[in-house]
C-alpha cells in the first residue's frame, strides 16, 4: 500500500513538472504583459525600467528557473496587478469558490440521485421520458446560456433573486460562508443551480444506470419475497449498492466542478477563485495564470490519489495486487 | 377438492411476451397442497419450476404475468391482490428460499439487519424483541454463537452458511407456506444432505406445508410425501411418492427414474434421456414430451387430459406405462 502512495506521488510530481514547463511557455506566447503594465504614451526607458523590475527582460529560460526555484520553496511569484503573492491572492478567493462547488455538489446529489432511482424503477413511465429527456438538455446546453437565461429569468424578469455577487457572509462553525445567511443563500441559488446542472445529468445517469442493475439481482427479489415495503427495499436494499459508484465518480468530478466554476463565476460576478483568473487572463498577470492552472492540475491529481487509495482500500483484489508490487 | 387445501391451484398459465406473442413458461398447472403437506416439484432445468414457484409468491418478473388461472391461497383467490396485500402475504404466510445462497443476501447489510426487518415488516415489535427471535432462529438451523454472526456480512460465511441463514429468514414468521426452489444445488453433498433433513425438521415442527422443488428425484424422494413431476411448463404426473416411485407411469417419469444414479448398475454410465426440453416458441402440437417419447405414436399429437392411474395418482399420457385396471375401465 505505501509503495502504491509513493510511486503515485512521484509520478504526480513529474506530471506537475511537465505541466509547469507547458503553462509556462505557453503564457510567453500570449502577449506582452508590459504593454498592460505602462502607459502607452511612456518613454522607452521607462518601459525598460517596468520590464527589468519584473524580470521580462531576460530569456525565457533564465525566467523559467527562476520560477521554478521560487516555486520549490512556495513562492509563485507576484501579481503584476496587485502587487502581491499569487498564493495569497489564491488564497483568499478559494472559499468562494469551495462554497460554490460544494453547494453544486450538494444540489446534484439530493436532485439526481432521486430523479435518477425513479427513472431506474419505472424504465417505462412518462415521468421517465421527462427526466432523461431533461438530462440530455442538461448535459448539451452549454452552462453559460443556461446561465444567463437564469439570470434573466429568475432575477431580471421576475425580480426574485440577486443578479451577481456573493452576498453577506456569516461565520458557523469556523466557517465563513453565505450559506448562512439569508441574503448569502438567495446570492448563491442561481450560480450554484447554474454550476450543478451538468452534474445533475450525470447522477441521474448513473443513479439509474445503478438502479436497473441492481434491482435485477437476486438479494433484491429475496427481499421482496420477505414481503418489505417498495420504500425499505429503495433505500435499504438498492441505495447502499448504487452510493458506492456514485461517491467514487462524484470524489473524482469535485476537481471538475472548481474548473468548470471559472465559467459561472464570470457571469454571476461571484469573488471566486475563477473569476480572479479570469481577470488575470485579460490583464495578462502572468503569475496568478501559471499559479491558477498549476493549482488545478495539483487539485486533480490530488482527488485522484485519494479516490485511488479509497478504491484500493474498499477493493481486496486491488489492495493485495498493490502489495505484490 | 372437498378437504380444505392450503394452496390450490386451477388451470394456472403464466406468460411472458415476446415479439411473437406471448411464450407460457407455466401451462395449465393444477395442484393442491394441504396443511404440512410436503410435495416435490421434480423436473429437468427450463421446465418452469421457478416459475411456478414465482407465480405463487406474486414476484414473476415484469413483463411476465400470470395469464390465466386460479391461485387460491387458505381459501381466498391472490391472482387479483393488490401490492399491499401481497406485502402481507409474502414473508409472512409464504416465504420462498431461492437457489443460489450467494446471491440472495444483499452484501452490504449486516446479517442480523436483513434478518430483524423480516419480522418488523409483519410485526409490530421492538428491534430487541426481534432481536431475540432472531437469536433462536439462528441456533435452530444450527448456526452457533449467533450475537457474533449477526453482526456480519454475508461475504464472511460459506456458501452452505448462507443457505442456512436465508432458510432461517424463510422461518422466521412461521409461515404456512415455504417454497424451497433448489435450495441445496449450489451446495456441496454433505452439506446438501444435512439441509434437507434439517429442513424437513424444521417444517414439521412449524407445521408449514413445504413445495420441494428440484431437478433431481432422488432428492425430492428422501422429502416430500407427494410428486410432481413438471415437463415443459405441465405437470405430466403427480402422486403419492411411494405409488410414484413404484409404478411411474408417465415415460418421463420413467426416464427420470432411470436416470438415477441408485437405479443405474455399478461402473456403468448414467442412462439419461436423449434429447432436450421443446423450446417454448416451438412447442409439439400434442404432447410435449412426443419428440423424446419412444412410445410415441400418432395419437400423441393431441395433448392427452390427465387420467388417474388411481387414487391421487394421475398422468398425461395417452399410452402410460404400468397401466392398472382404473386405465381399462376408462377405456
Ligand atoms: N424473466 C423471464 N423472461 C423470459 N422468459 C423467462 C423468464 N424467466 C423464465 N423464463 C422462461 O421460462 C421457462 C421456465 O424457466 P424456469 O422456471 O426458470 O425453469 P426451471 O426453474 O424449471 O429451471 C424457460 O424457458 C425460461 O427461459
Ligand atoms: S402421450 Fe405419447 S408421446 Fe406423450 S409421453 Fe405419452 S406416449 Fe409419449
Ligand atoms: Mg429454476
Amino acid at each position: 500500500m505505501l509503495a502504491f502512495v509513493l510511486r503515485r506521488v512521484m509520478q504526480s510530481v513529474v506530471v506537475l513538472f511537465v505541466m509547469s514547463l507547458v503553462v509556462f511557455s505557453m503564457i510567453n506566447l500570449v502577449g506582452d504583459p508590459v504593454d498592460m503594465l505602462v502607459n502607452p504614451e511612456s518613454l522607452p526607458e521607462e518601459i525598460d525600467r517596468v520590464r527589468r523590475d519584473f524580470g521580462l527582460d531576460q530569456p525565457v529560460h533564465v525566467q523559467y528557473w527562476k520560477f521554478l526555484l521560487g516555486a520549490i520553496s512556495g513562492d509563485l511569484g507576484k501579481s503584476f496587478i496587485f502587487g502581491r503573492p499569487a498564493l495569497a491572492l489564491m488564497a483568499e478567493r478559494f472559499p468562494a469558490t469551495l462554497e460554490l462547488a460544494t453547494s453544486a455538489l450538494v444540489i446534484s446529489v439530493t436532485v439526481g440521485l432521486p430523479l435518477g432511482v425513479y427513472a431506474g424503477l419505472r424504465p417505462d413511465g412518462w415521468g421517465t421520458r421527462i427526466i432523461m429527456g431533461g438530462s440530455v438538455l442538461g448535459i448539451s446546453v452549454p452552462t453559460f446560456w443556461l446561465g444567463l437565461m437564469m439570470i434573466i429569468v429568475f432575477s431580471v424578469v421576475l425580480g426574485w433573486l440577486p443578479v451577481s455577487g456573493r452576498g453577506e457572509t456569516a461565520r458557523f462553525l469556523g466557517i465563513e460562508s453565505s450559506a448562512f445567511t439569508l441574503d448569502g443563500l438567495r446570492h448563491l441559488v442561481l450560480p450554484a443551480t447554474n454550476l450543478a446542472l451538468f452534474k445533475i445529468a450525470m447522477v441521474i445517469r448513473l443513479a439509474r444506470a445503478g438502479t436497473v442493475e441492481v434491482m435485477a439481482l437476486d438479494f433484491i427479489r429475496f427481499a421482496r419475497a420477505k414481503g418489505l415495503a417498495p420504500r425499505r427495499i429503495v433505500l435499504a436494499h438498492l441505495m447502499p449498492n448504487i452510493l458506492i459508484p456514485i461517491v467514487t465518480v462524484l470524489g473524482i468530478e469535485f476537481g471538475t466542478l472548481i474548473a468548470f466554476a471559472t465559467v459561472t463565476e464570470s457571469i454571476f460576478a461571484w469573488p471566486g477563485l475563477g473569476k480572479l483568473v479570469i481577470d488575470a487572463i485579460v490583464n495578462l498577470d502572468r503569475p496568478i495564470v501559471v499559479a491558477y492552472l498549476l493549482f488545478v492540475v495539483t487539485l486533480f491529481l490530488v482527488l485522484n490519489l485519494v479516490v485511488d487509495i479509497i478504491y484500493a482500500l474498499l477493493d481486496p483484489r486491488v489492495r493485495l495486487q498493490g502489495d505484490e508490487t | 377438492m372437498t378437504r380444505t387445501d392450503l394452496l390450490s391451484i386451477q388451470g394456472l398459465r403464466t406468460e411472458f411476451p415476446t415479439p411473437d406473442g406471448p411464450l407460457a413458461a407455466v401451462n395449465g398447472v393444477d395442484l393442491e397442497i394441504a396443511r404440512g403437506d410436503v410435495l416435490g416439484i421434480v423436473g429437468e432445468s427450463g421446465s418452469g419450476k421457478t416459475v411456478l414457484g414465482l407465480s405463487i409468491m406474486g414476484l414473476v418478473d415484469r413483463p411476465g404475468r400470470v395469464a390465466a388461472g386460479r391461485i387460491a391461497f387458505d381459501g381466498t383467490d391472490v391472482t387479483a391482490f393488490s401490492e399491499a396485500q401481497w406485502q402481507g402475504l409474502r414473508g409472512n404466510r409464504v416465504a420462498m428460499i431461492f437457489q443460489d445462497p450467494t446471491t440472495s443476501l444483499n452484501p452490504v447489510q449486516r446479517i442480523g439487519t436483513q434478518m430483524i426487518e423480516a419480522i418488523q415488516a409483519h410485526r409490530d415489535i421492538s428491534s430487541g424483541a426481534a432481536r431475540q427471535i432472531v437469536r433462536e432462529a439462528m441456533v435452530r438451523v444450527g448456526i452457533n454463537s449467533p450475537d457474533e454472526r449477526l453482526a456480519a456480512y454475508p461475504h464472511q460465511f460459506s456458501g452452505g452458511m448462507r443457505q442456512r441463514v436465508v432458510i432461517a429468514i424463510a422461518l422466521l414468521n412461521e409461515p404456512d407456506l415455504i417454497i424451497a426452489d433448489e435450495p441445496t444445488t449450489a451446495l456441496d453433498v454433505t452439506v446438501q444432505s444435512q439441509i434437507l433433513r434439517d429442513m424437513r425438521r424444521l417444517c414439521r415442527d412449524s407445521g408449514s406445508a413445504l413445495i420441494w422443488i428440484s431437478h433431481d428425484l432422488g432428492v425430492v424422494a428422501q422429502i416430500a410425501n407427494r410428486v410432481a413431476v413438471m415437463y415443459a411448463g405441465r405437470i405430466v404426473e403427480q402422486g403419492a411418492t411411494m405409488e410414484l416411485l413404484k409404478s411411474p407411469s408417465h415415460p418421463y417419469t420413467a426416464g427420470l427414474m432411470a436416470s438415477m444414479p441408485a437405479n443405474s448398475p455399478r461402473g456403468q454410465r448414467l442412462i439419461s434421456i436423449p434429447g432436450g426440453l421443446p423450446q417454448l416458441s416451438n412447442m409439439p402440437k400434442g404432447c410435449s414430451f412426443a419428440p423424446r417419447c419412444t412410445r410415441a405414436t400418432e395419437a400423441c399429437e393431441v395433448l392427452p387430459d390427465l387420467s388417474f392411474i388411481s387414487r391421487g395418482h394421475g398422468v398425461r399420457c395417452v399410452f402410460p406405462l404400468h397401466v392398472g385396471a382404473s386405465l381399462a375401465e376408462r377405456n
